[in-house]
């Protein structure tokens, strides 16, 4: 957890005859990751094994067939796998069949297609001659005259007789255009032609038929007779697919496999009598891994002392549970083999981030339930990683529900100490409570409940500004050094807890760390930690900061928060000096107003609080409404009440989980990674393939 | 006037109350310009590349911040004042 696995670089060498062998066994062991081949002297990069081509072939012919017959790998669960003997046994049998089967079929769909196509460019030809009504041999092979069928926009007969007016026109109007064949003497031609031009002339080819309408009639019959053939064709592929996909996918994946196998050499370096093969093995696995390759004493793996440059591949190395969460992290950046791994932090704080907005023990539910279902629908690796993410968020809001007593809607009505009578389940709900004095734990639609959250949310918003520090800091010192760490992160923590030390001293001054509930959070803390006097707050003002020369009155706000914070900013501010002016000259002072996006950043956790908020208040106006229409002495239309329960919380819903799951994706992207996380690690990819329909 | 109508507190309350919703309505259409752009652009890369639709709606909503920004802010007026 929280660092990628260990991975250890080794080589396998053996003599060149082996190398067909070796890559064999490799693709059998699937665990190492190779390294692209740097030719050198005596080391050139090897050739494909001569099978290769022949398995491309076969595969490409393979691949087209299942593109065209649209089997969706990933929707499909082999109900038996196939042993690759037997798949090698009928691989040329079943070629030629499916060449037979399925090739010449999707050939004479085309060739349907092809003719179809025809006839309906022809038939667009015909059909405006048959609305001319003149026989096509009288609109062609004249030697005086010259004769203009086709489509123009506008009436063009004013601006040629301006040219002459021995001409003879046919105007008709077919599908907002005009239709015109004009006659005109072959000296007026070329004018002609350019005047029909300026309106757009599009010419019309004319055919040698005579007979237009039993043209027409034959076209429609030959194009139904091939419809009625494509559908035959259709049904008969269908037919196919539902016989075959499970064989066609299994000789893919075996094909892949051998071209695979047969293209290894391509990432090892052959001389004359040997090859080489540079890569990754985990290093929990560098034992299985040796034994099986050097099984047959003729292939040798060595670990090799890794360089300086060498940039080792990411396996991220996460328990069952949080492993369903890389998927988020690598949506942002994958982690580089020596970066922190955040997947574990994310996993922890995106459920309770989630769950926090969601807040609701009904939607919770339904959350929940949807992703179970969703589960046995979407088979694929990736849906299920997200489903799963899911059901957990699901469960944080129910028990975050619990802890706010939300079930579709608040419990309470905002506003008023007492249980909604106005509520979803109403007394029903009341009476399952057996504790409901002491319900909800946590009452977020109350002034006082609002104004906890917005503290307790900014509280985590500071702890995890510093941590995304911390782990920062980590990170530079591991790559580039403690000096290197301290100029890039260790600089900011300072400055970002001398910023939390300030908002302490504000909200000490608020008395909220010594004030009971409704002012404060109860005496957690004495209220004498003043330095310079002590400080009241005056009804209806804002705490000052105590800044001499600005604030009157200033030494009674000193608290030793305040205090703290003082030399942690001084502090902070060398620092920063000495790290950015030798960079950016003394322009580089201005860099320290990034101190304010950190303070925005801090307040940007506050959509913890605002998204749920809306949420519930959501909630809420669809039960108000749906209770007033429903029951007397509302409008008593129980049936518009139950309809707009249902539309309201389905919608509601939706935002409920687009809305808390983007807010918390981003405060992780946006506020979190960019302090400690810079990704862009290799994947770790063994040679090698997960077997779906073959078996060993 | 004002005398005339209500007594101050009252008129404070009422200044707070409406600068409270300002403060949030502006806000909002604010970051709401700020998105049409950012959806608009992560919308084409989207037609582009199907994969780039997690990083795409996450770019859309980066500009909500400024929402909450003015939230927190209509929070504070309507705590101190209403």
């Amino acid at each position: 957890m929280l660092k990628p696995e260990k991975m250890v670089k080794i080589s396998v060498v053996g003599p060149k005859e082996q190398l067909e062998y070796a890559s064999e066994t490799l693709h059998k062991v699937n665990l190492l990751h190779i390294e692209d081949p740097k030719e050198a002297e005596y080391f050139r990069i090897g050739e494909p094994l001569e099978k290769a081509s022949l398995v491309s072939r076969s595969l490409v012919q393979l691949r087209s067939y299942i593109s065209y017959l649209k089997i969706d790998p990933g929707r499909i669960v082999p109900k038996r796998k196939y042993r690759s003997k037997e798949i090698e046994d009928m691989l040329s049998k079943k070629l030629e069949e499916y060449q037979e089967q399925i090739g010449s079929k999707i050939e004479e769909n085309r060739s349907i297609d092809e003719k179809i196509r025809g006839l309906e460019d022809e038939l667009r030809i015909i059909e405006p001659l048959k609305v001319l009504g003149i026989p096509s041999r009288l609109l062609k092979g004249y030697k005086n005259l010259r004769c203009f069928v086709g489509f123009v926009k506008e009436n063009p007969v004013e601006e040629l007789s301006k040219i002459t007016d021995q001409f003879d026109a046919v105007i008709k109007e077919y599908e907002k255009e005009l239709l015109v064949a004009i006659f005109v003497k072959a000296e007026y031609g070329d004018d002609f032609f350019r005047t029909l031009q300026a309106f757009g002339y599009r010419e019309l080819p004319v055919p040698d038929v005579d007979d237009y309408d039993a043209r027409i009639n034959e076209i429609e019959r030959e194009k139904e007779e091939l419809l009625n053939r494509k559908k035959q064709l259709e049904t008969e592929i269908e037919e196919i697919k539902v016989k075959e996909a499970e064989l066609l996918l299994a000789i893919e994946e075996y094909l892949s496999t051998e071209l695979d196998k047969s293209e290894m050499p391509l990432k090892a370096l052959v001389s004359k009598y040997t090859f080489v093969i540079v890569g990754y093995v985990p290093a929990k696995q560098l034992d299985k891994f040796r034994s099986e390759v050097e099984r047959n004493g003729k292939i040798v793996v060595e670990v090799i002392e890794e360089e300086e440059e060498d940039v080792p591949p990411t396996k991220l190395d996460n328990p069952a549970v949080v492993r369903d969460y890389e998927l988020l992290t690598t949506t942002y950046a994958t982690p580089r083999y020596k970066e922190i791994d955040p997947t574990p932090i994310m996993a922890i704080f995106f459920t309770i981030f989630f769950g926090m907005m969601l807040g609701d023990m009904g939607y919770g539910l339904l959350i929940t339930i949807l992703a179970l279902y969703l589960k046995t629908i979407f088979k694929t690796e990736g849906w299920q990683k997200l489903l799963n993410i899911a059901v957990y968020c699901g469960i944080s809001s129910i028990l975050f529900g619990f802890i706010y007593g939300e079930f579709f809607g608040p419990f309470i009505i905002p506003g008023m100490e007492e249980p909604s009578k106005i509520h979803f389940l109403g007394d029903a709900l009341s009476a399952l409570y057996t504790f409901n004095h002491h319900h909800p734990l946590f009452d977020r639609v109350e002034e006082f409940g609002v104004k906890a959250l917005l503290f307790i949310v900014l509280l985590i918003g500071m702890f995890k500004m510093l941590w995304g520090f911390a782990l920062g800091f980590y990170n530079v010192y591991i790559e580039h050094g403690m000096k290197e760490a301290i100029y890039e992160k260790g600089c900011w923590f300072i400055g970002v807890l001398g910023l939390v030390m300030l908002i302490f001293g504000f909200s000490y001054n608020l008395e909220i760390f010594t004030s009971p509930p409704e002012e404060g959070f109860g005496a957690l803390l004495p209220d004498n930690l003043y330095i310079l006097g002590s400080y009241t707050v005056e009804e209806g003002r804002a705490v000052p900061l105590p800044i001499p020369g600005l604030v009157d009155g200033w030494q009674a706000g000193v608290n030793i928060f305040y205090l703290l914070a003082l030399p942690l900013l001084i502090v902070w501010f060398v620092i920063f000096l000495k790290a950015e002016i030798p960079k950016m000259g003394i322009f580089g002072i201005i860099m320290a107003v990034e101190l304010l996006t950190w303070f925005g950043q801090i307040i940007s956790y506050a959509r913890l609080l605002a998204i749920g908020l809306s949420s519930v208040y959501i909630a809420f106006v669809i039960n108000y409404l749906s209770v007033k229409i429903g029951t007397p002495p509302g409008m008593a239309l129980l049936p518009v009440a139950i309809i707009l329960l249902l539309i309201g919380h389905a919608g509601n819903l939706l935002l409920g989980i687009l809305d808390p799951g983007l807010q918390s994706l981003r405060l992780h992207y946006v506020e979190f990674f960019t302090k400690f996380f810079e990704g862009g690690g290799k994947e770790y990819s063994p040679f090698g393939r997960v077997k779906k329909f073959l078996e060993d | 006037m004002v005398d005339a109508l209500m007594d101050y507190e009252t008129f404070v309350k009422g200044c707070a109350a409406i600068g409270a919703g300002l403060a949030v309505g502006l806000a909002g259409i604010g970051a709401g310009a700020g998105e049409s752009g950012i959806g608009a652009a992560a919308v084409g890369a989207i037609a582009e590349d199907r994969s780039f639709l997690g990083l795409g709606l996450l770019f859309t909503v980066i500009p909500e911040t400024i929402v909450i920004f003015g939230l927190v802010i209509s929070f504070i007026l309507m705590f101190a004042y209403v």
